[in-house]
């Protein structure tokens, strides 16, 4: 069926007067072109990856001034345990830490905020030894991967056997989606942006993207 | 402080484009330039906020892209009653909504606690009964937020999170009533075709108390100023309950549920956790600490500004002139509008305009001659027909609703 848009149904002077027999009403919404502020804090790439998943960076670039540590983390919390963001503790200081040096009164000379950097460092140290080994399992959990796909059905972002179909007949289809992964988009497969997995290793990528093609 | 520093240059900076520039920069492609314009004297922490252009609308200020939330610019309001449906603002809670819909396919479902259970197209919902109509106030129950002292967290919206607007449609207690509700029924839950990104993420639904959805006022409107809704704001079906704020002014409206118990679980949310205020006759609390018990918030409170004069605007003296605005409340009507042109030590009534109905915005005149220059503060307040009126101070609450504080403007008489 023909679609047409609102805006060319709008100059229609007998607009409300359509007879029965009317056309889907279509929207095109403008592109998102909001960023965040950037930052050598760990929580901007938890932030890059994490917050875009349900809005627009302008959520947080239009928030008040000079909120605290205190403030930032306790919103972040908020996002968490009343609107379901995949988010860790440790996440949860981190994201406090980088929004309120960045948009409100911390510093990130505060002692607690260096505090948090330092602890973050420590345990990314860790896992880095543990390169050899990855779990996909525990890397679709931590980047919840879940919350918009599923194995083999579509749920706000396409399936995974769905992607797979589409990659198949792809010259280098794993760095491909490895790429793809890594910086994230809008309007391949619908209007709901996925966020870049910046955080994420180049073996991490390569492993789920793998994961992905084998479905 | 950094605020009022901020606001203050803000303010100048906007002075100067008033000035200066008016007629060039309306006729500049770099229309951008007057983004300065759209803080409506709040400060942001990366701000300042672009107008843009959504589908079905004019230049809008940006309150946040995705989900979209859209602020009418305040200037606007002094163009007329009615709000024009391309100025209306837009919010939207979720962001995964459809940006396509289909009048023939669409179904309203009625279900829960009810006799015959209905799936309604738009054309059984228009041939149901006869149409009804009202002039009614949709506002954002953060409406003015950015205002808050001190600031809280939330959009951080102006004034203009308001509407006025005549709508069309049929009365929710007809299609109830067709349903036949049961007797065992207390609430009225309302869901739209607007979901959460995630499953976690609790959907967007609201409850009315029974008694509240078998009144004459809650309507089902398919029309706005005699179009059809604007996809943005709740096409093809929105509820209007009028009298009480925008939260339960649900967009897209697909599904209406009778239920025996009061509204819980997951998708409650807005309802049991979001959208409420402290549970006391000031709905406030002193900053910094926690209300003992909340409650839904409800009806509007009284309010009225002034539209014709904008911040730190220069008014002549000696010569006769004509302030304008409007006042609204929460369904009883409009009695008095006062404005005192010297920082509220002298009151004068105003004029009211032509009455369009009690949920409906009233327009005020007050001609007015100033005899002495310099810098003065002019004020306004609205007393409603039940007797309600403005405070002088605002009150806080932690999410910055209902503020109906007598709103003053600076101006410079020279």
């Amino acid at each position: 069926m023909m679609k047409i848009s609102i805006a060319i149904l709008g100059l229609a002077a007998t607009f409300s007067a359509l007879p029965a027999t009317a056309e889907p009403v279509e929207i095109m919404l403008p592109a998102d072109t909001s960023t965040l502020l950037e930052s050598s804090l760990p929580g901007y790439t938890i932030a890059l990856q994490k917050c875009g998943i349900c809005h627009s960076a302008d959520y947080i670039n239009f928030q008040p001034p000079g909120l605290s540590l205190a403030q930032w983390t306790a919103e972040m919390g908020k996002m968490q345990h009343s609107y379901g963001a995949p988010l860790g503790e440790e996440e949860i200081n981190l994201l406090g830490a980088y929004l309120a040096v960045t948009y409100g009164s911390a510093k990130a000379t505060d002692v607690d905020v260096q505090a948090l950097t330092a602890a973050e460092k420590a345990s990314k140290a860790d896992s880095v030894t543990d390169e050899g080994a990855i779990d996909v399992q525990a890397l679709l959990t931590a980047n919840a991967c879940m919350g918009c796909h599923a194995i083999d059905h579509r749920v706000v972002g396409p399936g995974f056997n769905e992607v797979a179909v589409k990659y198949a007949s792809e010259k280098d289809a794993p760095a491909k989606l490895a790429a793809s992964i890594q910086r994230g988009g809008a309007g391949k497969w619908g209007q709901v942006p996925m966020p870049p997995m910046s955080n994420l290793s180049d073996a991490q990528l390569q492993a789920l993207a793998d994961f992905v093609l084998a479905q | 402080m950094t605020d009022d520093t901020d606001s203050k240059s803000d303010r100048s900076r906007r002075q100067f484009i008033k000035n200066a520039g008016v007629a060039a920069i309306a006729m500049s492609p770099l229309r951008g330039l007057a983004a300065p314009d759209t803080d409506e004297g709040i400060s942001f922490a990366a701000g300042p906020r672009p107008l843009v252009r959504y589908p079905g609308k004019r230049d809008l200020i940006l309150v946040h892209s995705r989900p979209p939330h859209l602020e009418t610019p305040f200037s606007t309001f002094n163009d007329s009653v009615l709000t024009p449906n391309d100025a209306f603002f837009v919010r939207y809670h979720l962001a995964d909504f459809p940006t396509s819909i289909d009048p023939e396919t669409y179904r309203l479902t009625v279900k829960g606690q009810v006799d015959s259970p209905l799936s309604l197209s738009l054309a059984d919902l228009k041939a149901m009964a006869r149409p009804t109509e009202v002039v009614a106030v949709n506002q954002c129950s953060g409406n003015s937020r950015g205002y808050s002292s001190p600031r809280v967290f939330g959009a951080q919206l102006g004034n203009g999170a308001m509407g006025n607007a005549r709508w069309t449609g049929i009365s929710l207690k007809t299609v109830l009533e067709k349903a036949g509700v049961q007797a065992n029924a207390r609430q009225v839950t309302f869901n739209g075709m607007d979901k959460p990104v995630m499953a976690s993420t609790p959907d967007y639904r609201k409850a009315l108390d029974i008694e509240l959805a078998l009144s004459a006022e809650p309507m089902l409107a398919w029309g706005m100023n005699g179009e059809d809704l604007p996809f943005l704001n709740g096409y093809p079906l929105k509820l209007i309950v009028p009298g009480y704020f925008g939260t339960y002014w649900v967009k897209h409206l697909s599904e209406i549920e009778v239920i025996d118990h009061e509204f819980d679980g997951h998708d409650a949310y807005f309802m049991n956790k979001g959208y409420r205020i402290p549970d006391n006759d000031c709905a406030c609390i002193s900053p910094g600490s926690t209300a003992d018990k909340t409650r839904p918030i409800g009806k509007l409170l009284v309010r009225s500004f002034i539209t014709s004069v904008m911040s730190d605007e220069v008014l002549p003296a000696g010569r006769p002139i004509e302030l304008k605005g409007l006042a609204f409340d929460g369904g009883t009507g409009i009695k008095q509008v006062e404005v005192s042109p010297d920082g509220g030590l002298s009151w004068h009534a105003t004029n009211l305009g032509e009455d369009l109905g009690r949920f409906s915005f009233r327009e005020w005149r007050l001609p007015l001659t100033f005899s002495q220059k310099g810098k003065t503060v002019l004020m306004v307040r609205a007393t409603s027909n039940g007797g309600e009126e403005q405070p002088m101070k605002a009150s806080w609450n932690p999410a910055g609703y209902m503020r109906n504080v007598v709103e003053s403007t600076p101006v410079v008489v020279s």
